[in-house]
């Protein structure tokens, strides 16, 4: 009897994982089918390497270089920001608080990454960009700086967890023998904790660069949305926020259109070679 | 046992796309059948998706015709006893061609002209005219601009909008050395199309103006920083009297004689589209909104009613 029910349970453990397998696959192959049609127009070379985007004129003048560089552009500076941040409070969060209070700050953590991104935006245009434009006397406030600082706010959350976790995992693994040892808590947590914690830490970046890279609507809101080569105090436009922006208004079926999906698929394409990079560089470093 | 193990999981796969399709087909049965019970071809509700421009209207005298009446039979003694339900989205023109395309929705709203390639497709379309929608070029009430003068021409216009007067003093030579800053919809909207053909020709925007997702974050841009420029929506600055302030162009200024005159040449329809021929309950509401309460509402919202 139990013998059934435990190959049952298996059977419908493996289902359910292959379902959502198959899920990623109908995704990859639908979008890979819509952008297809434009591919066999303009060559995926040209489509990446061009710096022109205007949809408004012939094919040739649809390719998304400048679109691509502003989507890592502004995926690196919101890591580089929160990077720092979110390792040193999961290290304090790990090492150094204990108990109740541990609890709360961790739920605070926790509700940063519960807001939605349309909230976060609107902060963004009325308090951000407002205040590159009064304190800086910047002509607009919209810039990559300004979506990088939004968006490490809503990363932080994820590399916190997840430095976090291996954090403390490494920290009462290693407690006693450091205690013994007679080594400082301070020299524990700096030497020990920090350089074991390596894996988790990229984990996260990993984690926040997907995110950073695929965030829409806060992005969208404070970036300015101008298709030119990104610089850190200019404006520039992301994929999701190219694709968000114009969807609703291109004509279906027309290479516009199609022009559109191709960039979802660079953007997918994008966040599965960095996860294998990263999954590469992960393996290499030995813990 | 590797081909027992095998056979497992190609039969419960099986067994498990069998039961989704199933599922599927007696969903529609259930959606058919519900149909039929009801006096043939009677719909309680109405779809609309289409321009963000022109959803807030008809969803106004939307809420107003269900307010109203709240049931099909108060509208009509032949209609069956039930609840009206009219459901507006906002999705651009684009995507409300689309929807009668698709026949996801049964009237596509339109912020522009309908192109002859998309009434083709459509087949047997039924237009409605419902108002007009100017776009004024719109500055800052706190921009020096204003106190020289309160009039541009297309060509200054074009040249602002194409980056070839890139500072305010480039304008008029008295103003402050500040930069324009030029805020636009995006490149393939209903509103731009429209600026495009009737101010810039074949004039290229200059690359770095900014694209706001929506109108109404457009006009939230021009209130907010003093240098900027952009072509609000004659509605949006109705709605938000003097937090900006629209120039003339050529000498004409965007009042409502003037877009309906022709004069004021920024202009576009808003249309509503259907595809084939209404059903009584679709005509009852078309009615309202094409009648003088509904013209009243599309003024109250800032635009130029058809009448």
């Amino acid at each position: 009897m139990y013998r059934i029910l435990d190959k049952a349970f298996s059977i419908i453990i493996k289902l359910l994982t292959l379902f959502s397998l198959l899920l990623l696959a109908f995704v990859i192959i639908f979008i890979f089918k819509e952008s297809f049609v434009f591919f066999k127009e303009v060559s995926i070379f040209k489509f990446i390497s061009g710096r022109i985007w205007n949809p408004l004129s012939s094919p040739d003048k649809l390719s998304i270089l400048n679109i691509i560089l502003g989507t890592l552009y502004v995926a690196f500076v919101a890591i580089v920001i929160a990077l720092p941040i979110g390792v040193g409070s999961a290290l304090l969060l790990s090492g150094y608080i204990k108990g109740r209070r541990r609890t709360i700050i961790r739920g605070i953590i926790d509700i940063l990454g519960g807001i939605p991104s349309v909230v976060y935006g609107f902060i963004g245009l009325l308090v951000l960009v407002k205040f590159f434009e009064v304190k800086f006397d910047f002509p607009t406030g919209e810039s990559v700086l300004a979506g990088g600082i939004l968006l490490s706010l809503m990363v932080l959350p994820y590399i916190i967890s997840t430095c976090d976790e291996t954090m403390e995992k490494v920290y009462n693994s290693h407690l006693s023998s450091s205690q013994a040892l007679g080594v400082s808590n301070n020299y524990f947590i700096r030497k020990l904790v920090l350089v074991e914690s390596k894996k988790g830490i990229i984990a996260a970046v990993v984690l926040a660069l997907g995110r950073a890279m695929g965030e829409t609507m806060a992005v969208m809101m404070v970036i300015g949305n101008a298709p030119m080569a990104p610089k850190l105090l200019g404006k520039a436009q992301t994929i999701p926020s190219l694709i968000a922006l114009e969807m609703g208004m291109a004509e279906v079926g027309s290479l516009h259109y199609h022009g559109l999906f191709a960039a979802g698929f660079v953007l997918m394409i994008m966040i599965l070679i960095i996860n294998i990079i990263i999954y590469y560089v992960k393996r290499s470093i030995s813990l | 046992m590797k081909t027992r193990k095998s056979i497992i999981i190609v039969l419960s796969l099986l067994l498990v796309f069998a039961l989704a399709l199933t599922g599927c087909t007696q969903n529609n049965q259930a959606v058919d059948g519900e149909k039929n019970n009801n006096d043939s071809s009677f719909k309680a509700q109405i779809t609309f998706n289409g321009s963000s421009t022109l959803a807030p209207v008809i969803s106004a005298i939307a809420t107003d015709f269900i307010e109203g009446n709240t049931t099909w039979n108060n509208v009509d003694a032949s209609f069956p006893e039930e609840n009206i339900a009219i459901y507006v989205s906002a999705g651009g023109s684009g995507a409300g061609v689309k929807a009668v395309l698709d026949n996801t929705s049964d009237f596509g709203m339109l912020a522009r002209e309908i192109k002859d390639e998309e009434l083709e497709k459509i087949g047997d379309a039924k237009v409605f005219m419902l108002g007009i929608d100017a776009l004024t070029i719109s500055v800052n009430p706190e921009n020096p601009i204003l106190q020289i003068k309160d009039d541009l021409t297309t060509e200054e216009v074009k040249k602002i909008f194409a980056g070839e007067y890139k500072y305010w003093d480039e304008v008029e030579s008295s103003l402050p050395h500040k930069e324009i800053v030029v805020v636009i919809r995006d490149l393939s909207g209903g509103a731009h199309e429209v600026f495009q053909k009737s101010v810039m020709k074949e004039a290229q925007i200059r690359e770095d103006a900014i694209q706001s997702p929506s109108m109404g974050a457009l006009v939230t841009k021009i209130i907010e920083n003093k240098d900027a420029i952009g072509y609000a929506s004659f509605g949006m600055v109705n709605q938000n009297a003097g937090k900006l302030i629209p120039l003339k162009v050529d000498g004409v200024e965007a009042t409502e004689e003037n877009i309906v005159n022709g004069s004021y040449k920024i202009s576009r329809p808003l249309i509503a589209v259907k595809r084939g021929e209404l059903t009584p309950e679709q005509k009852a509401f078309m009615d309202l909104v094409t009648s003088e309460k509904g013209a009243d509402t599309i003024e109250k919202m800032g635009f130029v009613p058809v009448r």
